[in-house]
């Protein structure tokens, strides 16, 4: 399982050059243009998004995307197989910095999830759901079995729940719900039962109706009741849905126009630069627009898939399959909060939605998933 | 190495179940917005117009109303109105207090009218303060960067000029109901003031033009972001009314602290040029939203000054009905003008003792000098030969039973008794005793001075019905020729011009150069076995006094009707207030008779 190549030089462990030019050649670079142009038209809706808003996000988010091109080169660079040797420490770090937000976090949004850092703020949680899924490839590559053995399963579920638990605090419960997809696609790829998946959900559902009674916020309990009948509370959560799917349907085919859409320019349209950018690309683009955006998703996501397919060693399917599962969760579940298919939390869409940490993490999960494939033939 | 590898290949081959299962959710997300976009596109498209544009009414001026000398009666004037948008407030109970520092007043009392308006405030302004002073406004105006929840806005205040003096007449405003909103193409809108009463509410769509609207383009803050279309206000017809101020201001003069009633119509058209009702109101006090107050103890008030007696309240004609029996005697041939009857104080029918008024009795008397000196014996037995079905008959003729077709809604139709109304609403049959007390006006009949009015102008004009009306139109009026004998109603006339030139009951309303022809009426309120006087007894058990006139007998041009209200007499307490009008109207003409 280590690798065989005993060198790690400043590009991860190389034989020769010119095998290094031609991997390079051969790496799944369609991915980095689909998130290269995703951030473009990010940066574009963005502008349009935030143009009545007093501060005009794109400056900040170009430096976002510019210094997410520079973390997506350091992570392309470094052999996942070092890190995964490192999961342990790099693990805690985040689950230690969790811990560190819940003190001296500033807060935003009704939940103190941010750390101060001059006068930007980073998430953590957005890089502790990076470095738990560097720890589960790492103890999942090592489980050489057809199947996951219930004590397994349960190390797992540990290795989960404790930053979980920790952004569920502070509290951030949608944050926290994208840690489960991709764990889930982590366990469906190394091997688990189907009645590990049934008791699975089971337990699931068993805790949400205990979160729901004990632990949950009045406000969340209404984004879930207003999902539920959104005509019941106007102006409150149903508001945002309301406005939402008012945006999305007057772009109708052809989209509204740039800049043009009377929802998101008159200020109707609630959390357009972040949450609910994607409403504002479907009235502006209208439907087109959102197949194109789509397509470039689903570009890079089965780029991802291809990836994680053909990379050589444990670690990287583990790494790529997890990393991917989340990465989709985030646009699946954006997209159709958007359009009002599932209830309003506050799960940003990778590359599109303002954001410094989001935008710097899915640059890095960039850098990770083109670093595997580069180091395939080497890495076994 | 063989044994990684294969642990890897297991891994992969579980991949694409997790392909397939990411591109049948992204198949599903791409039909959503499909759904929404394309198939709900239109409607969501409505949805975001209705978003963004806003409405703001733009008042129509009502009409002007002016009297028939083109007097103004009712007009507009400016009125700055505070209205509060609670969402645009950071703190309400702070707003409340700015404002109420402003305006002097107690911030409970603004809270109190927010209370009230609790299910409207999330979404549009609410009126909290009406009629702000300049100065107010200045205040308001200036803090506006810091307060931009309020918001000035200029309406029409009514301002009915004369105040009380024809608040019946003219009306007055108040919120729409519930009931006109429900009327299919009602042109209400919540919240409008529409006339409630009098002339303000039957010519309420001629009055109240047709409001414009401004669509403006509003942002998610309800900021006005550009005007999007205009569509200006039309401003209401005016209403030109028969009515004089100078009438109306003379009768409620005599009013002053009686209550009844005064009509005065012109018999060949039936425009009405006074029309009184005491105790009045002030209708000004509804022409703002918000003063319930005066609203409450004007509805409170015992004494009813919201009624107008005139039209809503009937009751017995007394003696004045004693016209009516003379048209129905000599028509019927019951009674020649030369028949006479033997008046001692009273007189015995159906062995019951009918007295009359006066206790002494009247002596022998004709159906002439009957009228005159108002003899209640000759009727008595004028009533007995013609019994109750001829009397009704003639009593519905001259318009009594039902409305007149005032232009005013409310009118009651009063009570005209015979046989069949007997069986059909008391079970009872009709007593022919009774038939002798409504031969003078007493027992169940029961009339409005409008309908008095009304019949004293058929008979002054000749046989002529004429709907009686407040608007001097153009258009002619309801005329409906009756079947009457000329001779018969000049015989009544002249009987008429007796009663107040002969030494008769309606002496007081003599005006000397002028013939005035009438009738007095004195109602009992309270059937009385002896001649008590009413003056003794307690002001409510008093009787009614009734004076029902026309001018001049030979062209009547006037018909004055007063009422009183257990005024006792109707010789001294109703005829003075007719010949006071009758001076002023025809004061031209007066002058011109007087020798030089």
């Amino acid at each position: 399982m280590r690798s065989t190549s005993g060198t790690f030089s400043s590009f991860g462990g190389l034989p020769e050059e010119s095998a290094a030019l031609r991997h390079l050649a051969r790496v799944r670079w369609g991915l980095l243009v689909a998130a290269l142009l995703l951030s473009l038209v990010g940066l574009a809706t963005v502008h349009s998004a935030s143009s009545e808003m007093g501060i005009d996000y794109l400056p900040r988010q170009a430096l976002w995307v510019a210094l997410g091109m520079v973390v997506f080169l350091v992570a392309f660079s470094v052999d996942h197989q070092i890190l995964t040797k490192f999961a342990w420490p790099i693990y805690l770090t985040g689950v230690a910095l969790l811990i560190l937000v819940l003190f001296v976090g500033q807060e935003a949004g009704g939940s103190q999830s941010w750390l101060g850092i001059g006068s930007y703020r980073v998430q953590p949680s957005e890089f502790a759901k990076i470095s738990t899924a560097l720890m589960l490839a790492r103890y999942l590559a090592g489980v050489n079995r057809r199947y996951l053995r219930l004590p397994q399963i349960a190390i797992v579920v540990l290795i989960v729940c404790v930053p979980m638990a920790l952004v569920a605090l502070s509290p951030d419960l949608g944050g926290a719900a994208m840690f489960l997809p991709m764990a889930g696609g982590m366990l469906v790829v190394a091997g688990i039962r189907w009645r590990f998946v049934v008791a699975g959900t089971i337990t699931v559902v068993l805790l949400g109706t205990g979160l729901w009674h004990f632990v949950m916020l009045d406000y969340q309990k209404d984004r879930v009741m207003t999902f539920l009948s959104p005509d019941r509370d106007p102006l409150g959560a149903g508001y945002q849905l309301q406005q939402s799917k008012i945006a999305v349907g007057s772009g109708q085919l052809a989209g509204r126009g740039y800049q043009q859409g009377t929802q998101s320019q008159l200020r109707f349209l609630p959390a357009r630069h972040t949450d609910f950018i994607f409403a504002v690309l479907a009235e502006e683009w209208g439907f087109l627009g959102v197949v194109t955006v789509l397509g470039l998703y689903a570009a890079y996501i089965f780029n991802g898939a291809r990836v994680a397919g053909r990379a050589r060693d444990r670690e990287g399917v583990l790494l790529v399959a997890g990393l991917l599962a989340g990465f989709t969760f985030h646009v699946i579940y954006n997209t159709s909060m958007v359009v009002g298919l599932v209830p309003i939390t506050g799960i940003p869409l990778p590359f599109l939605s303002y954001g410094g940490s989001f935008t710097l993490a899915n640059f890095i999960i960039a850098g990770l998933i083109l670093g595997i494939d580069f180091r395939r033939f080497v890495n076994r | 190495m063989k044994r990684v590898r294969e642990h890897r290949d297991a891994l992969v081959r579980r991949l694409p179940a997790l392909q397939i299962a990411v591109a049948a959710a992204f198949v599903a997300v791409v039909g959503s917005y499909w759904f929404v976009q394309v198939v709900q596109g239109d409607y969501y498209l409505v949805l975001a117009e209705n978003n963004r544009l806003k409405e703001i009414p733009v008042e129509a001026a009502r009409g002007l109303v002016f009297d028939n000398d083109s007097r103004l009666l009712v007009e507009n004037v400016p009125s700055y109105n505070l209205l509060i948008e609670v969402s645009r407030s950071s703190d309400v109970e702070k707003s409340l207090e700015f404002a109420a520092g402003i305006l002097d007043r107690p911030k409970s009392e603004l809270a109190d009218v927010l209370e009230r308006h609790r299910s409207a405030v999330r979404f549009r302004a609410v009126l909290v303060a009406e009629d702000l002073t300049l100065s107010e406004v200045a205040k308001f105006s200036a803090s506006a960067l810091e307060h931009p929840e309020f918001e000035i806005d200029v309406s029409h205040l009514r301002l009915y000029r004369f105040g009380h003096i024809a608040a019946h007449a003219l009306g007055h405003l108040g919120q729409v109901s519930e009931a006109d909103l429900r009327r299919s193409e009602s042109p209400y809108r919540a919240g409008d003031l529409v006339g409630k009463s009098g002339v303000e509410q039957s010519y309420d769509l001629d009055l109240k033009g047709d409001d414009g609207k401004r669509v403006v383009i509003v942002d998610s803050r309800g900021r006005l972001l550009e005007e999007h279309d205009e569509e200006s206000a039309v401003v209401g017809d005016d209403l030109a009314l028969a009515l004089s101020v100078e009438l109306q201001q003379e009768a409620a003069r005599f009013f002053e602290g009686k209550t009844g009633a005064a009509v005065a119509l012109d018999p060949r058209t039936g425009k009405v040029l006074a029309l009184l009702s005491s105790p009045s109101y002030d209708p000004n006090l509804f022409s703002r939203r918000l003063d319930q107050e005066a609203w409450r103890q004007l509805v409170d008030d015992p004494r009813h000054p919201l009624q107008n007696r005139a039209i809503q309240n009937a009751y017995p004609p007394g003696s004045v009905f004693k016209i009516v029996m003379a048209i129905a005697g000599l028509s019927e041939k019951m009674v020649a003008p030369h028949h006479r009857v033997f008046c001692p104080g009273s007189t015995k029918i159906y062995n019951r003792r009918f007295r009359c008024w006066k206790r002494g009795g009247h002596g022998w008397m004709d159906l002439r000098s009957a009228l005159r000196e108002s003899c209640d014996v000759y009727f008595y037995h004028l009533g007995k030969r013609l019994g109750i079905d001829p009397i009704a008959r003639y009593s519905r003729l001259l318009g009594f039973g039902r409305p007149t077709g005032l232009d005013v809604a409310g009118e009651k139709s009063g009570l005209v008794p015979d046989a069949e109304w007997s069986l059909e609403r008391r079970g009872t049959p009709w007593y022919p005793g009774e038939t002798i007390s409504v031969a003078i006006g007493q027992g169940p009949i029961l009339v409005t001075p409008m309908q008095l009015a009304s019949a004293v102008a058929t008979v002054a004009n000749g046989g002529f019905r004429i709907a009686p009306r407040l608007v001097d139109s153009q258009s002619p009026a309801e005329i409906e020729s009756l079947p009457l004998d000329p001779k018969v109603l000049e015989f009544v006339r002249q009987a008429l011009w007796g009663v107040v030139n002969e030494q008769g009951t309606g002496a007081r309303a003599r005006v000397p150069g002028l013939d005035v022809a009438g009738k007095t009426g004195t109602a009992q309120v309270v059937a009385q076995k002896t001649w008590i006087e009413s003056e003794d007894l307690p002001a409510a058990q008093r009787d009614h006094a009734w004076f029902a006139s026309f001018a001049p007998v030979d062209d009547p041009r006037l018909v004055v009707v007063v009422f009183v209200e257990n005024g006792g007499k109707g010789s001294t307490s109703a005829a003075p207030l007719a010949k006071q009008l009758y001076e002023i109207y025809f004061r031209d003409f007066l002058e011109l008779r007087r020798p030089a």
